[in-house]
């Protein structure tokens, strides 16, 4: 009888398994959100627009290399709305591709003019949604027991004292570091970039595979000096790491984190929605409380006070149409690949 | 709900069943009446145990046709066929108890449980196992286990009941227990029976009748005394019983019957369609009797050997003819070897065999 | 016709007629949105589509089924099997046909749209009623077979073997095959084998630099010279142990044992993650070395070291559980012979149980070398620049260059050294019987290893059993710390970070990791049963049933086996994101995944307890009228019990520690837990990932427990003694 009990109480938990995946049907209005930012940001996010219209988001958070990578694969029959943050590149491509959708929103005339300048570059397909410079920081300790200066420049980091102590991510697989890539072609020539790079890897232990993970790296020490965007190594200051943010002093480029609509997302009303709601102030101020320190695209939005000021750093005039296209980016990774991912350490 | 068909017929008309390139049973046809007891008999690899598996379905005739009560069968799964079996291992199913085992046929038909255990209690009855319901299989003896899994064949009542080796795992005296109850049983009850076994006394203790096979096909059929009596080949001769088989030669026949001549002997047999020339003989060891020597028509030979067995003597004779295997029952001396003895022929077990 | 033919048949007319023909986006039964213009509009049926002009190409099918109920009168089983068999098969291939002929525009076969009279025409994936039907068709075919006398004449039998094919040649080789397409597709998206061999010859694949020069050799290579350490090192450990355990008197032997069921539920990266926190450049030894003796902190845990390190640690339990099983098979007589012919110690143990051994040692070396070729997460949490095949494919497909060309080659690569390692197994141990036991009792006494072995044996396990004692205190405290390795502080705040509850509004599970929490645990609940049922179902027809082609299928549903999980990930990817079949981002394709990586173990399970069990049990039951289905549910399952228990728990287990395959799977719906962890690994959280981790693995205990309660004990008749049949598997 026991036996027969428990088969009963095995069955009953199976069937109401199956109930569950049956019944768990979509709500009405739904929402898929592909989040390119740190899981911190994405999830509050989702919330709060869940919050304020009841339509029920569901998010992914990839890089913005594999969500570029996935709506690419998906573009048969596309399965995600919207594509918010994650730096402007990628976005850029889906954008020429045609893999995302043309929209204006009412909320433009707030907006920062890189942000619109984003919009118009890719024919109303992008927008910005916050702005961050690239830099590196480095962790004091380690610098302090190597007995070197503190670096400041893009040249400081090929010292042959810093073998193995630099990070930065695969520019293959993450959008930070094709930025760094395409900063360093635009700010010393294509040529020299590359021997710069050649001579920088020979310093690097590991090319990551996120953007943001040699900030963390940085903090922990298991590298000394991480090349990122300066937000993310913000970040690591703001939580107590032993880091320090450097904006180079040759110059730097930056992103325009941008956010675009899927072409033929199933949800396009909602979609529409999120991105309009997406460029008010009391969206963009959720950054802050993600401990997120780029500078918001809505000029309402009061920057929080640790965000690098992109004031005081000397920004390159970088050609986001130029490096933003797939034959440039195509013909850069492969070189970077041949030139110098295969080079001997 | 549990009709009673009664027994059924068996009928094979030209089966065979083929694995791969290996014929296991090759063109046989044969008719087991309804209400009789028949035993396919024969050395293991024989094609019987396949024989048997195919009237219950557990596996498919590659060509021909099988009937069972007259109708068409040969496409059909066992649980379509109104056919039970006891299995050699008796395949009791070990996680039920021995009510459970024998009530399975009936649940499995839907049979409300009352019922079931009730027809199950019945048949445990039958076979001599009430008081056992609640034990499990692992919990009884050969025999026991035996009678249950009877039980849980006969509990449906099929028109058919057949029994593959079901005394194998016995010792010899549980073993003539156990046929003369089945035996019994499928008089009391009427059944249909299909009986395969490798063992020739049991064969010829429990069947109405034989077919007796060899090499995928049937050597001889018939009533356990003709087999014996009448072995329609030297393979039946020797697998039924024991036999010398010798050279011997027909002289001559008039009627249905022959002389025949075995070294200084001459013998008058039925002649079973015999033409004079050379032939086999098959004598029992019993029909060969030890006889003072110098007697008229009688086989001089030696004691070789003489084994004392309790109730019979068996020896080895060497004579002219061959040597010979007797037996020899109401005496106890031991005759020594190389003593000289005349061998007579008795009247019954001595016959002509057909064929090479 | 017989009535479970026409039930079937009624089932089969209801899902063309009836039932909504193609799956459309937010089909459910909550909203009937998508219901709107039945039986015509999205989601009509097939009939009314096909007689309105919407679909006409599913009309040919269509009149097969209405043809195989020409058969419904028929007595004469053989007329209505000649029926049965053509409709059955026609229909299912005109079904079938169409839907990978007809898919998006300018995708599928367009000369044969083209024959349907269905030129530049578009349809959806496949729904409810294309899933009744086509699977009707088929089944009508199977009865048509069971008439005609195949499996016995038992139309479940046959049914069954019918599924299991559709399935097998669905969800494996279907899915493979695309892959193995798709290499040979250019980046123009054309036929190209030159480009195939372009890709397949690429330095990056074979290169040898590493031999000369200062440069990383091929990914191959890596993979290759992984694979071979991993596999002789696991080997090698896990002979020591089991000697150790069966041959002498170490104390805690328990601990050892114990120490070898940790690894199976443990999320397959987290050792890696946990190796980091020690050795990393700021772990704990690293720490001390820098602090006490002013040893350099270095960053040799990333890459070949590390990696090496963290599978040998995961992967030697196994080693050791297919071993013990081994030296313990190895007859003590044998070796008491031996020694009564005046062998030494020593001499027994080189001239007697080594080559015994032998065959065992090649399985577990074979099993070491598969599970590190297929091992995903210890090489991108620990991989640092040394890359290997299955991360290389990972980021071939989601890396920004987005090279589904270039994963396909090298996924080929990849399944082509496992099927190599696979092919060689069988073949190997095929032909060795590597087992000295016979049932019958052996009385002799394990001959006590020689002193050096046991020596050698003891300093091979003693560091291993500490590092694995260390890593799991790590697991197990390192999510009550502010940080490992910097900041020893404890709170609970990953914990919260990732399972916070809100009280507050009733209950809202506020904690980032719900989400994917409550998804894994579904998700691995509902494919778990399925997984057992699927494998122990297969391994009864394979046992049990004969039929033709009986040996390709075993053959096949081993396959899935050495079909690494990244592979299988892409291929499903690929062939499951267009109709006819239209799966991703559901969580149906991660359940089937499941089910179709984790069905071996079932099988093999249900292999290894079936040859246990009489076969004439199931022909008795038969001859008691009970048809295979009803054997099957009260004869053979309640019997196989401890296999039961081995697949469901083993199913469960790798569905919620699955991160190959279903990092590729995962969709905003239906995130996985590992693959949650995975980025905040990647993120440097690692205290969240501990916490997470070590929740899971509580989870995973929890799960054992309720299966075990759940399926119960199996009554014990006379095979009392027997241990379970809980066999060793490398899940690849």
């Amino acid at each position: 009888m026991v036996q027969k009990a428990r088969r009963k109480a095995l069955m009953i938990a199976l069937a109401g398994s199956a109930l569950m995946m049956a019944t768990a049907a979509k709500a009405q209005g739904t929402l898929v959100l592909y989040c390119s930012v740190q899981e911190e940001w994405c999830r509050p996010m989702a919330s709060a627009f869940e919050k304020e219209t009841g339509i029920k988001v569901s998010m992914t958070r990839k890089s913005s290399g594999e969500t570029y990578a996935q709506i690419k694969a998906e573009a048969s029959n596309p399965r995600g709305d919207v594509w918010w943050g994650g730096t402007g590149d990628p976005h850029l491509q889906a954008a020429e591709e045609g893999l995302t959708e043309a929209y204006e929103s009412p909320k433009m005339a707030e907006l920062h003019d890189w942000a619109v300048k984003q919009w118009k570059g890719s024919q109303g397909r992008t927008i910005g949604i916050y702005a961050g410079a690239l830099g590196f920081g480095f962790n004091t300790k380690q610098v302090a027991s190597r007995g070197i200066p503190e670096p400041k420049c893009w040249s400081d980091l090929i010292n042959a004292k810093l073998k193995d102590e630099v990070q930065v991510a695969d520019p293959n697989s993450s959008g930070t570091s094709y930025t760094m890539l395409a900063t360093l072609v635009q700010l010393m020539g294509e040529d020299k970039a590359f021997e710069y790079l050649k001579a920088l890897h020979r310093n690097i232990n590991q090319y990551t595979k996120s953007g943001a993970a040699p900030a963390k790296a940085t903090s922990l020490g298991e590298t000394t000096i991480g090349i990122t965007f300066m937000h993310d190594m913000v970040t690591m200051v703001v939580n107590g790491g032993p880091v320090k943010v450097v904006a180079p002093c040759e110059g730097t480029g930056y992103e325009i984190g941008s956010m675009s609509i899927v072409k033929g997302a199933r949800n396009l009303d909602n979609a529409k929605k999120f991105y309009d709601w997406a460029l008010t102030p009391a969206a963009q101020k959720l950054a802050e409380e993600a401990k997120s320190y780029q500078v918001p695209s809505n000029k309402n939005v009061v920057p929080p006070p640790q965000s690098p000021k992109l004031a005081d750093v000397k920004l390159i005039d970088y050609d986001f149409a130029k490096y933003g296209s797939s034959a440039e980016r195509k013909r850069l990774l492969s070189k970077w690949d041949n030139d110098v991912k295969k080079l001997p350490k | 709900m549990m009709q009673k068909a009664g027994p059924a017929s068996v009928e094979f008309r030209n089966v065979t069943k083929r694995y791969g390139t290996v014929t296991a049973v090759n063109n046989i046809s044969f008719t087991i009446e309804a209400g009789s007891l028949v035993t396919l008999l024969g050395p293991s690899g024989c094609g019987k145990t396949t024989t048997l598996r195919m009237i219950a379905g557990l596996e498919m005739a590659s060509e021909g046709q099988i009937l069972i009560g007259g109708k068409d069968v040969t496409r059909l799964s066992a649980a379509d066929r109104d056919v039970s079996m006891v299995f050699q291992s008796y395949a009791l199913f070990p996680h039920m108890t021995v009510l459970e085992n024998v009530a399975y046929g009936p649940t499995v038909k839907r049979v409300p449980k009352a019922q079931a255990h009730e027809m199950a209690r019945n048949k445990l009855a039958v076979v001599g196992m009430k008081g056992y319901e609640e034990r499990l299989p692992s919990e009884l003896s050969g025999g026991q286990q035996q009678r249950v899994a009877v039980a849980r064949a006969l509990v449906l009542e099929p028109q058919v009941l057949l029994f593959d080796e079901p005394l194998s795992n016995l010792d010899a005296k549980l073993r003539r227990r156990m046929r003369e109850e089945i035996r019994d049983l499928q008089r009391k009850l009427n059944l249909t029976v299909a009986y395969v076994t490798h063992d020739q006394e049991e064969a010829l203790a429990v069947s109405d009748r034989i077919i007796v096979m060899s090499n995928a096909v049937i050597a001889q059929e018939g009533a356990p005394r003709q087999l014996y009596e009448e072995p329609a080949d030297v393979f039946v001769a020797d697998f039924i019983g024991d036999a010398n088989l010798v050279e011997a030669e027909v002289v001559s026949v008039a009627g249905d019957r022959a002389e025949v001549r075995l070294g200084p002997v001459t013998l008058s047999l039925p002649a079973r369609g015999m033409k004079p020339g050379k032939a086999k003989l098959a004598i029992r060891p019993e029909s060969l009797l030890i006889v003072e020597a110098g007697g008229p028509n009688l086989l001089p030979g030696t004691i070789r050997k003489c084994a004392y067995l309790g109730n019979h003597l068996d020896l080895e004779i060497a004579t002219e003819a061959g040597d010979f295997y007797v037996t020899r029952h109401g005496t106890r001396e031991i005759m020594p070897e190389g003593q000289p003895v005349s061998l007579a022929f008795a009247d019954y077990g001595v016959t002509l065999v057909p064929g090479g | 016709m017989r009535p479970s033919t026409r039930l079937l048949f009624l089932l089969a007319l209801c899902g063309f007629g009836l039932l909504p023909w193609y799956f459309t986006e937010g089909m459910g039964l909550r909203t009937l949105g998508w219901l709107s213009g039945y039986p015509l509009g999205k989601g009509g049926s097939g009939l009314a589509l096909g007689l309105s002009g919407t679909a006409p190409w599913l009309l040919p099918g269509g009149a097969m089924l209405l043809l195989a109920g020409l058969a419904w009168p028929r007595q004469d089983e053989q007329r209505a099997a000649t029926i049965l068999l053509w409709a059955g098969a026609l229909g299912f291939l005109l079904f079938f046909l169409q839907g990978f002929a007809i898919t998006l525009r300018g995708q599928g076969i367009p000369w044969l749209a083209a024959l349907f009279g269905a030129q530049g025409a578009a349809q959806a994936g496949m729904g409810p009623g294309a899933l009744v039907t086509l699977v009707g068709m088929l089944l009508l075919f199977c009865h048509g077979l069971a008439y005609r006398g195949f499996c016995r004449g038992d139309v479940f039998t046959c049914s069954m073997i019918g599924l299991l094919i559709l399935m097998i040649g669905l969800f494996i080789f279907f899915p493979v095959v695309t892959v193995l397409k798709g290499a040979l597709i250019g980046n123009a998206g054309t036929f190209d084998p030159g480009a195939f061999l372009d890709r397949f010859l690429d330095s990056s694949i074979w290169g040898l630099g590493c031999l000369t020069r200062d440069v990383s050799c091929g990914v191959a290579w890596n993979t290759l010279l992984l694979a071979v350490l991993c596999g002789a090192i696991t080997t090698l450990l896990g002979l020591a142990s089991a000697l150790l355990i069966l041959r002498t008197g170490m104390p805690a032997k328990w601990l050892l044992r114990a120490l070898t069921v940790l690894p199976i539920i443990t999320p397959p990266f987290v050792i890696g993650l946990a190796l980091i926190l020690i050795f990393g450049r700021t772990g704990l030894v690293s720490n001390v070395l820098y602090e006490w003796f002013d040893v350099p902190r270095t960053r040799w845990i990333y890459g070949l070291p590390g990696v090496l390190l963290a599978q040998v640690l995961a992967f030697a339990p196994i080693a050791f559980l297919v071993l013990i099983g081994v030296v313990q098979g190895i007859s003590p007589s044998l070796e008491e012979a031996s020694q009564t012919l005046g062998a030494r110690r020593w001499e027994t143990f080189s001239t007697v149980t080594w080559p015994l051994l032998r065959p065992g040692i090649a399985n577990a070396f074979l099993i070491g070398f598969v599970e590190s070729m297929a091992d995903f997460g210890n090489p991108l949490v620990l991989g640092g620049n040394f890359e290997v095949l299955s991360t290389k494919i990972f980021f071939a497909v989601v890396g920004a260059a987005h090279n589904e060309g270039q994963a396909a080659v090298l996924a080929m690569v990849l399944l082509s050294f496992t099927l190599g390692a696979f092919w060689l197994q069988q073949r190997w141990l095929g032909k060795k019987s590597y087992t000295t036991m016979n049932g019958k009792g052996d009385a002799g006494l394990p001959t006590p290893l020689p002193r050096r072995v046991s020596w050698l044996a003891s300093a091979t396990v003693i560091p291993w059993v500490i590092l694995t004692v260390v890593i799991y205190v790590i697991i197990l405290t390192g999510g009550f710390v502010k940080s490992m390795g910097r900041d020893y502080t404890p709170t609970l705040e990953h914990f919260l970070t990732g399972f916070r509850i809100d009280f507050s509004r009733g209950f809202y599970f506020e904690g980032a990791a719900w989400d994917s929490f409550f998804t894994t645990v579904k998700l691995a609940a509902i494919s778990a049963p399925l997984t057992a049922i699927v494998g122990l179902l297969a391994a009864y027809l394979l046992k049990r049933q004969t039929f033709q082609g009986r040996g390709a299928l075993e053959f096949s549903t081993m396959l899935s086996f050495a079909i690494p999980g990244t592979v299988l990930g892409v291929a499903y990817i690929l062939a499951f994101n267009v109709p006819p079949i239209e799966m991703t981002g559901t969580g149906l394709i991660l359940v089937i995944a499941f089910i179709f990586r984790n069905m071996p173990v079932g099988v093999r399970s249900g292999i290894a307890g079936l040859s246990q069990i009489d076969k004439s049990l199931d022909e008795a039951s038969a001859t008691l009228s009970a048809r295979s289905a009803t054997t099957l549910w009260r004869v053979v399952l309640p019997l196989l019990r401890p296999a039961l228990i081995a697949a469901l728990v083993y199913s469960f287990v790798r569905a919620m520690t699955a991160v190959s395959a279903v990092i590729f799977l995962v969709s905003a719906e239906y995130n996985l837990a590992t693959a949650y962890i995975v980025g905040r690994v990647e993120a440097g959280e690692f205290g969240l990932a501990i916490a997470y981790s070590s929740v899971l693995i509580v989870v995973m205990a929890l799960g054992i427990a309720i299966i075990q309660f759940g399926v119960g004990e199996r009554k014990l008749g006379r095979r009392a003694t027997e241990t379970g049949a809980a066999p060793v598997v490398a899940g690849v």
